[in-house]
């Protein structure tokens, strides 16, 4: 079952639209429409009963330097009635493009992103910031004419007065770093002073859990206006990727979402395989499966002792980092490394499951479910953490499709909008597991569901272990494709595995020319990676569509008219990682 | 001659109670500490003394050795009269509970308290609500957002809390017709003979606003750590901010868990099975109890959010404690 729009409804477009373009690499249908024509185009597909594209997925922009029309404007939309999507392309004639805010919501923060990094304008658009730059920053970094190691341009005499410079590359000019002027511009443009106070809270603060700056203007303890400044954990990712080779993008996507990096790392690798075509063995299948549940227990119990750490249960915190704590020492038996693993490669896994893991995941899930259920007894029905959590940040199933809110935010509100049950990827096809859904939306109904679906991953670890234990001299990564590295033994053992090797490591796999969306149901919410091939080594454009990006947008329309203590408590429900929405 | 003996017998247990409440303040953070980290699975200070048992004279070094940093732009004078104004009201309560009945040793008549005034009570309470002045001004004071809220916060609780603790003190009072701490607990005989068999609802009053008082978990709305930094100790460094947990958490819970016990459980009376010593032990027995079992609600609960806080003050404590007034009198008058 594809989850892209089929060809009959594709047809049918064009026959409304008959200037339209459609493109189709492997499932992924992208149709291309002109600018003018766009904003009717876009209109329709979400009207439309008989495609009903409501929730939007991402947007961003290609830059084709240095041919023109030099941008490409891409929508990512999803029909939840159908369970179809489709990517909208658009040429950008000179450097603006109407607005889609007023049909999506969520496409506020993200043509802010496209005008940070690309400077497109988009007319109509309410507030058109920068989002990760600061106010004043003259380049747009994304565009391909933007060097990577960017415009060195300040000149920092204090290093130059150093003796004995070590390096023979010492260049004493720097890139620009934001002044504290800069940054009070960039605090005044977002938020202004109408009530009592604004508060600061972040970028450095113990309730945010990394670097984001939240902005409260308060009247009392009333949150009454919020804006949100993000970009401190800003890497430039996206960036980086168009200068690497496939694999060498594994790492950065472990550190985009550093709490289930695993995740992250299944999720790029998949699309890269759909990509090139490659198609992983069973038993790599089966593993990725398994430590991507893993490491959504993993991640939920670092959710689950923050949240309540936030909101005072200070013991739940060691609580949940006990059972953690064994589940890391688990990945890192498995992968080699606790945190940030790159356990994932193109066709497969690193290594083979080492003798005994099989056992000690086993006898970790046969003991999880009494310790969620110690977690349970601590707070589901304590009265102090109902009164804390009911009734806050309540997401409709219209603000679901209008933000582009997925993972549990999107669940809570009573949307079974599951990746790994719309698109399945690896075995999550062949497990039997249930999507919990909330009634309400609010911030109780997502610590619900969040521990439902630890004990839902428990029983999709079962599934996994049983299944593994069946393949034990399996192959684990799929070598004889011609894209994927050979492992170690091979290269030492045969001269053709070498050169295989060399190539790969030097040249990069060639992918053929085309774009692949692919998504993966993260901890945190949808993690999609958008990849423009152009027949290179490397990624010629790679866009990492952010689950917690998205999520977090949605937080100063939930917050308004709540108070401070609220806004930790929908804050720990979103659970936003600032890695992932930064990049 | 008698009017020096009573001044320099007064001085000295002054200072053996200060000294000691400070002593003994040390090691209740040594006992909290060790009594989260068994409840979190953990052993506690280990490294310094037997079972981290200099710990707290370690932390006291570190303490009072650290550099004080006072931020530029606060209000000098309010800034440092409000660890002042926090600490000292709370140790002065200490001048008003009795330990035990007057003993004689060598000759010599002991009484284990300072003074035994009737208005005992009243005094007690008085000197507690001075006590948040100091949590109010080191929030206006420190002229930073934090701990204004903070420090507003607390006023906010406190404003509700202290009605309800003082009408829920009145059914004991009532009880034992005094306000002399010394005579409530003569006025509470035998095992059944304890308050808290009469006066349960009053029990449950003060319990929360014991918490309330001082800040400890469902109640530590002014230090949220989570939103408001540390609240309203934010820009205290030093010495300066080790006397805010202290009176709050430490002196300010163990006095009030002493009132408690004074008012509900007998105060030093018990069996006399410890010798001549048994009142203390069973004074500081009763007291360390009291301590624990809020340590054990701190070290458990989430926290309240600020309204739920006062909402929970003025639409359930108030009323239940103004109820058991009248209850308490309707049985009196009854009895006769």
């Amino acid at each position: 079952m594809s989850y892209w729009i089929d060809q009959g409804k594709v047809d049918a477009l064009k026959y409304t639209f008959p200037y339209l373009k459609v493109y189709k690499y492997k499932d992924v249908v992208s149709v291309e429409i002109d600018t003018k024509h766009l904003k009717d185009f876009l209109t329709f597909l979400k009207e439309d009963p008989a495609y009903s594209f409501r929730m939007f997925i991402d947007f961003t922009v290609v830059d084709h330097y240095p041919s023109t029309p030099r941008f490409e404007a891409v929508y990512i939309l999803f029909s939840p009635h159908y369970k179809q999507r489709i990517i909208v392309k658009s040429w950008i004639e000179g450097d603006s493009l109407p607005t889609a805010t007023d049909l999506w919501k969520g496409a506020k923060w993200a043509e802010r992103e496209a005008w940070d990094m690309f400077g497109i304008k988009f007319d109509g658009h309410e507030n058109l910031v920068r989002i990760f730059l600061w106010e004043g920053y003259p380049y747009f970094p994304l565009r391909k004419d933007f060097p990577k190691e960017g415009i060195k341009e300040v000149y920092l005499p204090s290093l130059n007065e150093r003796e004995n410079i070590p390096s023979h590359d010492y260049d004493p000019y720097h890139t620009p770093i934001p002044t504290l002027e800069d940054l009070e511009k960039t605090q005044k443009r977002r938020i202004d002073k109408k009530n009592q106070i604004v508060l600061n809270w972040g970028p450095l603060h113990p309730g945010t859990h990394g670097t984001i700056w939240f902005m409260f203007d308060m009247e009392g303890e009333t949150i009454k206006e919020c804006d949100i400044i993000l970009g401190q954990l800003h890497r430039g990712i996206e960036k980086l990727a168009e200068d690497l080779t496939y694999t060498q993008v594994i790492p950065y996507t472990d550190r985009m979402d550093y709490i289930s990096a695993i995740c992250s790392n299944v999720t790029y690798v998949n699309a890269v395989e759909k990509l090139l075509g490659v198609d992983p063995p069973e038993k790599a299948k089966w593993i990725r499966t398994m430590l991507c549940e893993l490491q959504r227990i993993n991640s939920h119990l670092l959710w689950l002792g923050t949240t309540a750490l936030d909101l005072g249960a200070l013991t739940m915190f060691l609580y949940t980092f006990r059972e953690r704590e064994k589940l890391m020492d688990i990945i890192e038996g498995i992968a080699g490394i606790r945190l940030n693993s790159s356990f994932m490669r193109i066709g497969g896994v690193r290594y083979d499951l080492p003798e005994g893991a099989i056992d000690i995941v086993e006898k970790f899930i046969e003991d999880f479910p009494s310790r969620v259920r110690d977690y349970e007894d601590l707070l589901t029905k304590n009265r102090i953490w109902m009164k804390r959590n009911r009734e806050v940040g309540i997401v409709s199933e219209e603000d679901v499709y209008q933000y582009g809110l997925t993972g549990v935010m999107a669940r809570s509100a009573g949307v079974p909008y599951d990746i790994r049950y719309i698109q399945p990827t690896d075995a999550y096809a062949e497990v039997d597991f249930e999507i919990p859904l909330g009634t309400i939306g609010d911030a109780y109904d997502r610590y619900l569901i969040r521990i439902e679906e630890m004990k839902q991953s428990v029983k999709i670890v079962h599934q996994c272990v049983d299944r593994l234990k069946r393949m034990k001299n399996d192959r684990y990564v799929a070598t004889d494709n011609p894209y994927v590295l050979p492992t170690l033994q091979e290269t030492y053992l045969s001269i053709e595995s070498m050169v295989k090797d060399f190539n790969l490591r030097i040249y990069g796999e060639q992918a053929p020319l085309g774009e692949v969306y692919l998504s993966g149901e993260n901890p945190r919410g949808e993690l999609g990676f958008y990849i423009v091939s152009k027949g290179e080594g490397k990624p010629y454009r790679l866009r990492i569509r952010s689950g917690a990006f998205y999520n977090l947008q949605a937080f100063p329309e939930l917050i308004r008219g709540k108070t401070v203590a609220d806004a930790v408590a929908l804050l720990g429900s979103i659970d936003p990682v600032v890695g992932e929405t930064d990049r | 001659m008698e009017i020096l003996g009573t001044v320099i017998g007064v001085a000295v247990k002054s200072l053996i109670f200060i000294v000691g409440m400070f002593l003994a303040s040390a090691y209740l953070t040594l006992i909290e500490r060790k009594f989260a980290g068994h409840v979190q699975q953990r052993p506690g200070p280990l490294h310094v003394g037997f079972h981290g048992i200099l710990q707290p004279i370690a932390d006291a070094l570190k303490v009072l050795t650290k550099e004080d940093i006072v931020p530029a732009n606060v209000d000098r004078v309010l800034f440092y009269m409000a660890s002042l104004l926090a600490f000292v009201p709370v140790i002065m309560i200490l001048a008003v509970i009795p330990f035990g009945e007057p003993f004689t040793v060598f000759g010599l008549e002991i009484k284990p308290y300072i003074t035994d005034l009737n208005v005992g009570l009243i005094l007690a309470l008085a000197f507690g609500s001075i006590s948040i002045y100091g949590v109010i001004f080191a929030g206006w004071a420190s002229n930073s957002k934090y701990p204004m809220i903070g420090g507003l916060r607390k006023a906010a609780v406190l404003i509700g809390y202290e009605v309800a603790l003082g009408f829920a003190m009145v059914g004991p009072l009532m009880m034992a017709g005094s306000f002399s701490l010394r005579e409530i607990v003569a006025a509470q005989d035998g095992f059944f003979g304890a308050f808290i068999w009469y006066q349960p609802i009053a029990f449950i009053v003060i319990l929360f606003a014991i918490l309330a008082e001082t800040g400890r978990t469902p109640f530590d709305v002014q230090e949220a750590e989570a939103e408001l930094v540390s609240g309203y100790n934010t820009e205290y460094s030093g010495m300066k901010f080790g006397l805010f947990p202290l009176a709050e958490w430490y002196i300010g819970t163990f006095v009030l868990s002493a009132i408690a016990v004074i008012l509900f459980f007998g105060g030093w009376k018990g069996p006399e099975i410890f010798g001549p010593l048994s009142p203390f032990v069973w004074f500081f027995l009763k007291v360390g109890m009291m301590f624990m079992f809020f340590l054990w609600v701190h070290w458990t609960l989430p926290r309240y959010r600020v309204d739920q806080i006062t909402e929970i003050a003025w639409k359930v404590m108030l009323p239940l404690s103004l109820l058991n007034i009248f209850i308490t009198a309707f049985i009196i008058l009854i009895k006769g």
